[in-house]
């Protein structure tokens, strides 16, 4: 799980990401941090997920078990 | 489906251009982005600049210019025109097909073919495909290919998912009969389940413009449009290229019993720098044999990007000698569409404004 979330911090360019927040919760989250997250997933995870389901996540915890549940 | 012809070719390509230019930060205060996000949305997708019509121009305006200036040039006689076909989703009218209204307004010869063609991102793809069968038949011997579109005046100016990347323009190209006998390999697939990705929801029959249609409403990004504005499911879009398009290309090229290395140019449509790098990337070939500068230069016009890519980065290099190109198509509809062919001493490749 640290390299995803590594590659997030990156993608947002947050330091140090908290796990138990939302996406949503940063201010640096918007459409074009949602695309970069498609992106990185259909590169690097094998995986397609659309806006709608990266906004139903409670925590990004629990995002990153998704992912590294459901790679290709 | 795959499709296979022979002995055919484009003697021609021209393509026309707005001569107004409008910058991205020029609108990028009408978005609801702080600047700074703005500019690093500019610098992820390749934003800078792009070619919009003056307000009455509409996209038989284009290619009646870019016509007259092929007939006043001698780079094309009008009377040995076998078919117009006229790739839209602008057309002038409901009725009557824009296409006839070009035939008619140069007063071209009754035994031919007009055909109005509603496709987009695609639309070169298509077009091709079509004025290669139309030239199977032996009454056939030159089709003249317009793709044209002006919907700049369909995007909101408050929708920073397609206003800073929306262009206008229009080409005209030329198919005709040749004594080559190398083959044009080409496939083409739609999934109409996904025909809603991209959409204008009124002003069709099934939801006329109206004031209801007209008011503004914000979506959950942050971006304003109403009914009459084109509306783009960016995520939607986004996954379905890179789902769809590798797989078509391999096997285009696996059809035609080529490598990768061996193609020239890979000259796809340009939704933006990003979505092309990322398909680059998943393809294995190099961002230097598919540009990506279009969009940043003049925007994505739909169907006219694969023609201006082919205008702007190939020029002369297709007058005088032979590129082996890759071309694709792919969003509206959905729709996605690929042609292997050799592209080469072609009468002319430029660009001119309107």
């Amino acid at each position: 799980m640290e390299q995803l979330i590594e590659q997030l911090q990156e993608l947002l360019e947050i330091d140090s990401i908290d796990l138990t927040k939302k996406f949503s919760d940063y201010d640096e989250w918007d459409s074009l941090a949602a695309l970069s997250v498609m992106a990185l997933l259909d590169s690097d995870y094998g995986m397609a997920i659309k806006n709608s389901e990266l906004m139903a996540f409670k925590s990004i915890k629990e995002f990153c078990e998704y992912v590294l549940a459901n790679r290709k | 489906m795959d499709f296979i012809f022979r002995n055919k070719r484009i003697s021609g390509i021209l393509t026309v251009l707005p001569g107004r230019t409008v910058t991205f930060e020029e609108e990028m205060g009408n978005y609801s982005f702080s600047a700074a996000k703005s500019m690093k949305l500019k610098l992820a997708m390749g934003y800078k600049e792009h070619r919009i019509a003056r307000p009455g121009q509409c996209s038989s305006d284009f290619c009646i210019h870019g016509l007259q200036y092929l007939f006043d040039n001698g780079l094309l006689d009008k009377d040995s025109i076998d078919a117009l076909l006229f790739v839209s989703q602008s057309p002038d009218y409901y009725m009557p097909p824009t296409s006839n209204i070009i035939q008619g307004h140069f007063n071209m010869k009754h035994d031919m073919v007009c055909l109005d063609i509603n496709q987009g991102c695609a639309g070169f793809e298509i077009g091709l495909i079509q004025a290669f069968m139309m030239l199977e038949q032996p009454a056939v011997n030159k089709v003249v290919l317009l793709n044209a579109d002006v919907l700049s005046p369909k995007v909101s100016d408050r929708d920073r998912n397609s206003k800073p990347l929306i262009g206008d323009a229009a080409s005209v190209t030329v198919i005709e009969k040749s004594d080559d006998s190398s083959v044009i390999h080409a496939n083409v697939r739609m999934d109409g389940t996904g025909a809603f990705a991209l959409n204008i929801p009124a002003g069709g029959f099934r939801l006329p413009s109206s004031p209801e249609t007209a008011v503004m409403e914000e979506d959950s990004a942050g971006n304003f449009r109403s009914k009459d504005n084109l509306v783009m499911q960016g995520d939607n879009v986004f996954n379905f290229v890179q789902r769809e398009v590798p797989p078509m290309i391999d096997h285009l090229l696996e059809q035609a019993g080529i490598s990768k290395d061996d193609v020239d140019w890979y000259m796809f449509h340009q939704p933006n720098k990003f979505m092309l790098h990322k398909l680059a990337d998943k393809l294995g070939v190099p961002y230097g044999k598919m540009p990506a500068n279009i969009v940043e230069n003049f925007g994505n016009a739909s169907g006219v990007t694969v023609p201006t890519n082919i205008s702007y980065n190939l020029g002369d290099s297709v007058v005088e000698g032979t590129r082996l190109v890759c071309m694709a198509g792919f969003g509206v509809g959905l729709t996605w569409s690929s042609i292997l062919m050799e592209l080469g001493n072609m009468n002319f490749n430029q660009i001119i404004e309107f």
